[in-house]
């Protein structure tokens, strides 16, 4: 009966996605080790990466420098997508400022104008369940380097929600958890994929189960 | 046993100690003087063992970024840095269990802190990559032909099941059978090595 779900989890694992979860069954567990021995040993994918090693480092230190330990604050959802569009494009200003400011000191003579974010370098999206309701709202920003924003609202829910970007070709990408408190919180944190690429989001319980998912138009 | 100092509290400060030295600490170089040095020493073979022991690289980093997040909060600096490693492997134990019993149900990997010890110190340097390569070479060397071709290709080449059919120019459907014998097969090479 597992078989087809373990064939998609072994895919998975060649292809370097993360793997759905199922129910194995005990002989699955032999043939799993084998298939994540050999997909370990393949050259050049056990370093972790730059970005990730930075994140990491930059999230750890930001929690450290809170009182409470966390970088999440939370927010209701009555505060909508707007303001969360809003906090985009105040980080997009900051980097253009950051920018501009670094071509001045740097003595760059050029005077073309750095772009405000427009178009497909801001997308939106809702989280919602498979019913249909809305749990959340994420914003990418698509700049250099790119961002995500969003609040997730689970009234019976506290803990952590974990969030991953779903790529056109079908991989995925970790893009950090939530911490619930009373049901919500947000996440703001600098992103390293082809924006151009994101197909959409989806938010997971701790158990693994789907909390919600949203596309990008 | 080392010799070595132990961290000592600041000086005390005389009339005749200049203030910055009067504040110099004595470092002692088997303990970590922050949390920082603690993971700039370790992220890299935490992550290597960790993606070792579930074969992706999302699963890998977010567990990672879990072990760091549990253990640096209460981790004692005093410790030496074999406690701080001996620390952070107990907590990547649990936090690998964790995620077997949420993804499978079932516990596929492990992490022994005694056994893997070696993968958190200065002699597995950040290039190397452990004795994985091989140690799959030598379970690949066993198999049928056929079968160590498409799992070289699957898995080393990141080949599709597709493109690995075209290869060896059979239907996707015996790629796919082809493939599940052949893991079942290095599975049972892989224990009998162990043994």
């Amino acid at each position: 009966m597992t078989t087809r779900r373990l064939t998609a989890f072994i895919d998975a694992l060649a292809a370097g996605r993360r793997p759905d979860h199922y129910h194995a069954d005990p002989e699955d567990a032999e043939v799993l080790r084998a298939a994540i021995t050999l997909r370990a040993a393949r050259p050049g994918d056990a370093m972790p990466d730059d970005a990730f090693v930075a994140e990491l480092y930059k999230s750890l230190a930001d929690e450290r420098s809170t009182p409470d330990g966390s970088n999440v604050r939370p927010l209701r959802m009555r505060r909508t997508r707007a303001a969360l569009i809003g906090v985009a494009a105040s980080v997009a200003l900051i980097g253009a400022t950051f920018a501009a400011t670094e071509a001045s000191n740097n003595g760059a003579t050029t005077t073309s104008a750095i772009p405000a974010p427009h178009g497909k370098v801001l997308q939106t999206a809702t989280f919602e369940t498979s019913q249909g309701r809305a749990v959340g709202q994420i914003v990418v920003y698509g700049g250099s380097p790119g961002w995500v924003f969003m609040n997730v609202d689970v009234p019976t829910s506290d803990g952590m929600v974990k969030c991953e970007l779903r790529m056109m070709d079908g991989s995925v990408v970790a893009a950090g958890t939530v911490d619930l408190h009373h049901g919500s919180g947000v996440l703001s944190k600098e992103i390293h994929v082809d924006t151009n690429r994101l197909q959409g989001a989806t938010l997971y319980s701790p158990s693994g189960a789907v909390v919600g998912s949203a596309t990008f138009a | 046993m080392s010799f070595a100092p132990k961290p000592t509290a600041f000086r005390s400060r005389s009339d005749s100690d200049d203030t910055d030295v009067a504040r110099l600490r004595v470092v002692d170089p088997d303990t970590y003087t922050d949390w920082e040095s603690v993971y700039r020493d370790n992220i890299d073979r935490l992550y290597r063992l960790m993606y070792a022991r579930v074969g992706n690289r999302p699963d890998a980093e977010d567990l990672t970024s879990e072990v760091f997040r549990t253990a640096l909060g209460p981790l004692r600096l005093a410790s030496s840095k074999g406690e701080v490693r001996s620390y952070l492997l107990v907590t990547a134990q649990t936090v690998l269990a964790a995620h077997w019993r949420r993804t499978l149900g079932l516990s596929v990997t492990s992490i022994d802190p005694e056994a893997d010890l070696d993968a958190l110190t200065e002699r597995s340097g950040p290039e190397e990559v452990g004795d994985a390569p091989q140690r799959v070479g030598k379970i690949l060397a066993s198999l049928p032909e056929r079968y160590r071709r498409i799992l070289e290709l699957r898995f080393l080449e990141a080949c599709s099941i597709k493109e690995a059919a075209h290869t060896l120019e059979i239907s996707v459907s015996n790629a796919k059978v082809l493939q599940h014998r052949a893991l079942r097969m290095a599975a049972k090479v892989g224990l009998e090595f162990e043994q």
